[in-house]
């Protein structure tokens, strides 16, 4: 039950390299936090500072009111949970559990009482006499965060703690982490690579590349306002397409030509154009596949193009089509909505023409990738 | 057509098995003749242990069977000493103390449980008292078997109760701990280990036999003869330097392998490099240096333990290799759990690195145990810091060598004895712990 404060954290190895680039965010009591994005951009490291594994290279880290860059790992009152679960192999769950309790000194009682609390939130009590070889995966992930949450710490941190598990239980542990979350109402900083955990699970999303923030913000605001064109191909799946357009600015507003189509922008995003100051430029524009619709009626102001893979998902279809310039994209067309004949229209190669609400279209600058709705 | 393939497939197999079984024959034949002339000299040996100095010469012999087969040579070795009557006496007090106190342990533990949480007083009250009513019964019995006036020795059994109350309290501290009601309710717990609580009895009462034992001596230390001296000094030296050097190999080990320090690659290039050159080399040096401690001759031991402990972090390559394989999340959630780097060696590694411990303890037992190079210079000229081998050898350096060699070939057989037993018992550590570095995931 604690606030965090990173200032311009900084992690450098040795060899000069830097892993992460001054990190800069706050992050509130009873916050859940994710932190996301791909291998090696430096989320782990960051979590393994806030943790103390790792040193603070610059900059400082405050939790609570205590600034604690050269606090040892067992002085910052802090639970992991580790991608490995590393539990210890030799003794127990109960003395898995219980280990943490009893290098504190604690009581027989007080342990017997905290661990058998924490056996029961997570359904774990008839294995607390077992050794760890002798559980299931999801099992030996349940001890490891029973053994965070014995301890009530103030952060809580999980490295990955799903993506040893297979698919079935990954989504079924993602709904027992949110259930966990709200019994036990703690500062919660969660690791993940994977954008579906991290929309589900997080009160913010702290999306990270190379080293550096790229955005923070609710799961809401990076779908609906990625900050760059990273961020806009990170969250969300399949991944948003982009397409190359023309930002052409008239007397009465901004409108983008691709393809063939005209898309006059909408009076809000014009004025945060204006704001900007943005002229006739070459764009790059973002439509998710789920924002698009297929157009059968022969409309004119639609782009045309050529189907070469229709994945059948069940509830919906997924079509890679190319467009006339080889750019590929991806449509994701709810099943329902199609008629019998439309959808045996929808064979291998056929020419087939879609559109998108321009609500939905993110403008990005090609040079710099920035949005430039932001 | 499957039919025909079967068929014509069935010699192969046949002739293929009678190769098999040829190759088989070979290899048991070699392997046997190989172990008949692997044995022979140890045979040898034996037998002329039980030939008698007395009645027949001793090494120049025409015939390998002795003619009167007597334990006249082993007889040699105690000549003067009171060895068996003072471990017969030491092993019955020890036992009847281990067991009285083992019991009350167990007792107090039982009656404590009834009464789950009461407070730490009474609990260290009730442990205390159990442990100087168990001292008093030793020093009781000891006095009664041994006549001793225990007055004149009042610093020994200062010593003696300060050493009896810290291990008796550790260990009843253990078994309390692990045999709680508190445990026992958790569902399935009798399942995991039933002998569980027989098992830390056990420990218990051999640690309280051992630790009668060493009070008895020092109480009524036993009368040596040469041998049993040389025996003793062997033992001694052997057992510092197990648990010496195994403390700093495996604390050497442990921090190549997990901590990252400005010099690590230099230390284990350099160690390498330094490894390549024979531990003899230093000889004259390490003489001159351990006389000007007045660690040589009469004060041998001493001095050959610390040759034999002072470049042990050396060996720190096989250690190293097996923490390697332990993961590293291990050590960092146990700091995030509260542990200091001491605990997280000691309450993680060690229990997971059993195979390497017991591994690191054979060789450092092994090495000193059957050492006569250092052990002849340091002690060079007084019989009193002798270890077994090199008294062994003077025996048969002497004028008298011919008479000598039957007790020579009895000595011999008596050291052989505990290091076969200690090996045969480990064999399976050993092994693990050659070949875990390399292949345990």
């Amino acid at each position: 039950m604690a606030s965090l404060k990173l200032e311009h954290v900084k992690k450098v190895y040795d060899k000069n390299v830097v892993a992460v680039h001054d990190f800069n965010l706050e992050i509130k009591d009873k916050e859940f936090i994710v932190f996301v994005g791909p291998s090696g951009c430096g989320k782990s490291t960051t979590l393994r500072m806030i943790a103390g594994l790792e040193d603070i290279s610059d900059g400082t880290l405050t939790i609570g009111d205590r600034v604690v860059n050269d606090v040892e790992p067992k002085d910052r009152d802090i639970a992991m949970v580790f991608q490995n679960y590393a539990l210890y192999p030799h003794i127990t769950v109960y003395e898995n559990m219980a280990f943490s309790l009893r290098l504190r000194k604690m009581s027989n009682e007080e342990v017997h009482r905290r661990v058998c609390q924490a056996a029961e939130i997570l359904g774990i009590t008839e294995y607390l006499a077992r050794k760890p070889k002798n559980l299931s995966g999801g099992q030996r992930q349940r001890v490891a965060i029973g053994r965070a949450i014995v301890r009530e710490p103030q952060v809580f941190l999980m490295d990955e703690p799903l993506s040893n598990l297979d698919a079935k239980l990954r989504n079924q542990m993602r709904a027992e982490i949110i259930l966990l979350r709200k019994r036990i109402d703690t500062t919660f900083i969660y690791v993940t690579h994977d954008q579906t955990e991290a929309m589900t699970l997080g009160d913010r999303i702290v999306i990270m590349k190379d080293g550096y923030i790229q955005q923070v913000g609710t799961p809401q605001e990076v779908f609906e306002t990625p900050r760059n064109l990273f961020v806009a191909g990170f969250i969300g799946s399949p991944q948003m397409n982009f397409l190359k357009a023309k930002l052409v600015k008239a007397s009465d507003g901004y409108q983008a030509e691709l393809y063939g189509i005209k898309v006059p922008l909408s009076e809000e995003k014009c004025a945060k154009l204006a704001k900007k100051g943005v002229g006739s430029q070459d764009v790059i524009l973002g439509v998710r596949p789920e924002h698009t619709m297929l157009s059968f009626d022969g409309n004119a102001n639609t782009i045309e193009g050529t189907l070469r893979v229709n994945e059948m998902m069940g509830s919906e279809l997924h079509l890679h089509v190319d467009l006339a310039d080889g750019t590929s994209v991806i449509l994701r067309i709810p099943t329902l909505e199609l008629t019998e004949a439309q959808r045996a229209s929808l064979a291998y190669g056929s020419k087939l023409r879609f559109t998108f609400p321009e609500k939905v279209a993110q403008l990005f600058d090609p040079k710099s990738e920035e949005s430039l709705l932001f | 057509m499957a039919e025909k393939n079967t068929l014509a497939a069935q010699p192969k197999l046949r002739s293929k098995k009678g190769h098999e079984r040829r190759t088989n024959g070979t290899i048991y034949t070699v392997l046997t003749i190989m172990s008949i002339i692997w044995l022979v000299p140890f045979v040898f040996l034996v037998l002329q242990s039980f030939r008698s100095y007395k009645l027949e010469k001793g090494g120049m012999v025409d015939y390998l069977l002795p003619k009167h087969f007597s334990l006249d040579n082993y007889a040699f070795l105690f000549e003067g000493s009171n060895f068996f009557s003072w471990c017969g006496k030491a092993i019955l007090v020890g036992l009847i103390v281990a067991a009285a106190a083992t019991l009350l342990i167990h007792l107090c533990g039982k009656a404590l449980d009834k009464r789950e949480g009461e407070d730490k007083g009474a609990r260290i009250l009730m442990i205390g008292g159990s442990l100087l009513v168990a001292f008093a019964a030793l020093v009781a019995l000891t006095a009664a078997l041994q006549g001793f006036a225990l007055a004149g020795k009042a610093g020994t059994l200062l010593i003696a109760l300060a050493l009896f109350m810290l291990v008796g309290f550790l260990m009843a501290k253990v078994y309390l701990k692990q045999d709680s009601k508190l445990l026992r309710s958790i569902p399935g717990y009798v399942v995991e280990d039933k002998h569980e609580g027989a098992k830390k009895l056990c420990t218990l009462a051999l640690e309280f036999l051992v630790l009668s034992i060493i009070i008895q001596h020092m109480l009524a230390p036993m009368t040596a003869s040469q041998y049993v001296r040389w025996y003793i000094n062997t033992l001694t030296i052997a057992l510092f330097t197990a648990v010496l050097q195994t403390a700093i190999v495996l604390s050497v080990s442990y921090a190549l392998s997990r901590l990252r320090f400005k010099g690590r690659k230099l230390i284990m290039n350099s160690v390498l490099v330094l490894g390549l050159f024979p531990g003899f080399l230093t000889m004259i040096t390490l003489y001159f240096l351990l006389k000007q401690l007045g660690l040589t001759q009469a004060n041998a031991v001493p001095g050959l333990i610390l040759i034999y402990c002072a470049s042990s972090g050396m060996g720190y390559y096989i250690s190293k290799g097996f923490f390697d394989t332990i993961p590293k999340s291990l050590d960092e959630s146990a700091r995030i759990d509260g542990a200091t780097r001491f605990q997280v060696f000691l309450k993680i590694i060690m229990p997971l690195a059993k195979p390497i411990v017991i591994y690191t303890v054979l060789m450092a037992f092994m090495a000193p145990w059957g050492d006569y190079v250092f052990a002849s210079y340091v002690a060079f000229g007084d019989p009193k810091g002798y270890n077994v081998a090199v008294g062994l050898y003077n025996w048969v350096n002497t004028n008298d060598f011919q008479n000598y060699f039957t007790r020579f070939c009895a000595g011999g057989v008596l050291v052989a004895v505990p290091i076969t037993a200690l090996f045969l018992a480990l064999q399976k550590y050993y092994v693990e712990g050659v070949t875990g570095g390399a292949v345990k995931g």
